[in-house]
């Protein structure tokens, strides 16, 4: 019975339901419980078949109330608000670019000389074909967004730049799609100053 | 065709809440209370969902009012009654009941059904 009201609470204190107002609902369902079990009744006959799932039940008995919203209204995803749908796609679309733009770049060298060789002249690149000749790199750096070497490996700073910050706002995102606090935590301040009933 | 158990926890659940405002007429009730004379009316929602939403729902209507209270012996309960707005609900819903009912009735009252004891 006290495991049916602890779990009501969690899931009351998920739903970010004002702490007095959780306290009361939790008072009465407890006091109902033993009074019904003082007098050989059993929790089904209390809560019907809501007494095995006390998750469900404290939803419904929360939003009933009004002290939490429906998870529709809630949830953060599908976004109800542009700008997470704007940044959403921003970082997908950086996070792709930069990986494709760091994958194509260095495959594309290793590729050329697989087949050919790539020389430097005054001012330019050729490619030519096999023969005897001296094959060289095209020259790292070029500037600040141009390649260049960290600890022996190339890399394009930009490029890397791009990319972690594409992956760190999908992570953002996504910690704001999962977590408890996305939807109906938002709203907890709002909801404490609501006048419990 | 629907299992039986399944059609009378539909139909019941359309009219719980008139249920709940009938009893309270009776005078102030907390939830368990309200659950035991319903039992007494030959109403057992065993099987059915809860009737604390549903009583949340009619706070949050305004068709009842609350008040806290010790009860006998007990800890202090919430004690649901009738609002106005609720009494005035109430004989609404009976109306609309009773219409729907002798509907229904006029439309299967001739099938004939043995009844198994």
């Amino acid at each position: 019975m006290s495991e049916f009201v602890d779990e009501c609470r969690r899931e009351w204190r998920r739903l970010g339901v004002p702490e007095p107002v959780a306290n009361e609902m939790a008072a009465d369902l407890t006091a109902d419980l033993e009074e019904a079990e003082a007098e050989g009744a059993t929790p089904e006959d209390v809560l019907g078949n809501s007494a095995f799932d006390p998750r469900r039940f404290a939803a419904a008995w929360a939003i009933a109330r009004g002290v939490t919203r429906p998870p529709s209204a809630g949830r953060l995803w599908p976004p109800r608000r542009p700008v997470v749908a704007v940044l959403s796609v921003l970082a997908a679309v950086l996070t792709i670019g930069a990986a494709l733009g760091l994958v194509v770049g260095r495959g594309s060298t290793s590729v050329a000389f697989a087949a050919r060789r790539i020389v430097t002249g005054p001012g330019s690149l050729r490619v030519v074909p096999w023969g005897p000749g001296r094959m060289v790199l095209p020259r790292p750096g070029g500037g600040p967004f141009g390649w260049t070497q960290i600890a022996g490996i190339e890399v394009h700073p930009l490029a890397w730049l791009v990319l972690i910050i594409g992956i760190v706002s999908l992570g953002v995102l996504a910690v704001l799609y999962w977590s408890p606090w996305s939807g109906a935590y938002r709203h907890r301040w709002f909801d404490s100053r609501r006048v419990p009933r | 065709m629907g299992n039986p158990e399944g059609r009378r926890s539909q139909l019941l659940r359309g009219v719980l809440d008139l249920c709940l405002l009938a009893v309270m007429g009776d005078g102030p009730a907390y939830g368990y209370d309200m659950t035991k004379r319903l039992r007494a009316r030959g109403l057992s929602i065993v099987g059915e969902g809860s009737i604390y939403p549903l009583l949340g729902r009619l706070e949050r209507d305004g068709l009842v009012e609350t008040r806290r209270a010790a009860s006998n012996g007990g800890p202090p309960r919430k004690y649901y009654s009738l609002s106005p707005d609720g009494e005035r609900a109430l004989k609404e819903g009976v109306i609309e009941w009773q219409a729907t009912r002798d509907a229904v009735d006029g439309a299967l009252g001739l099938v004939k059904v043995e009844v198994r004891p």
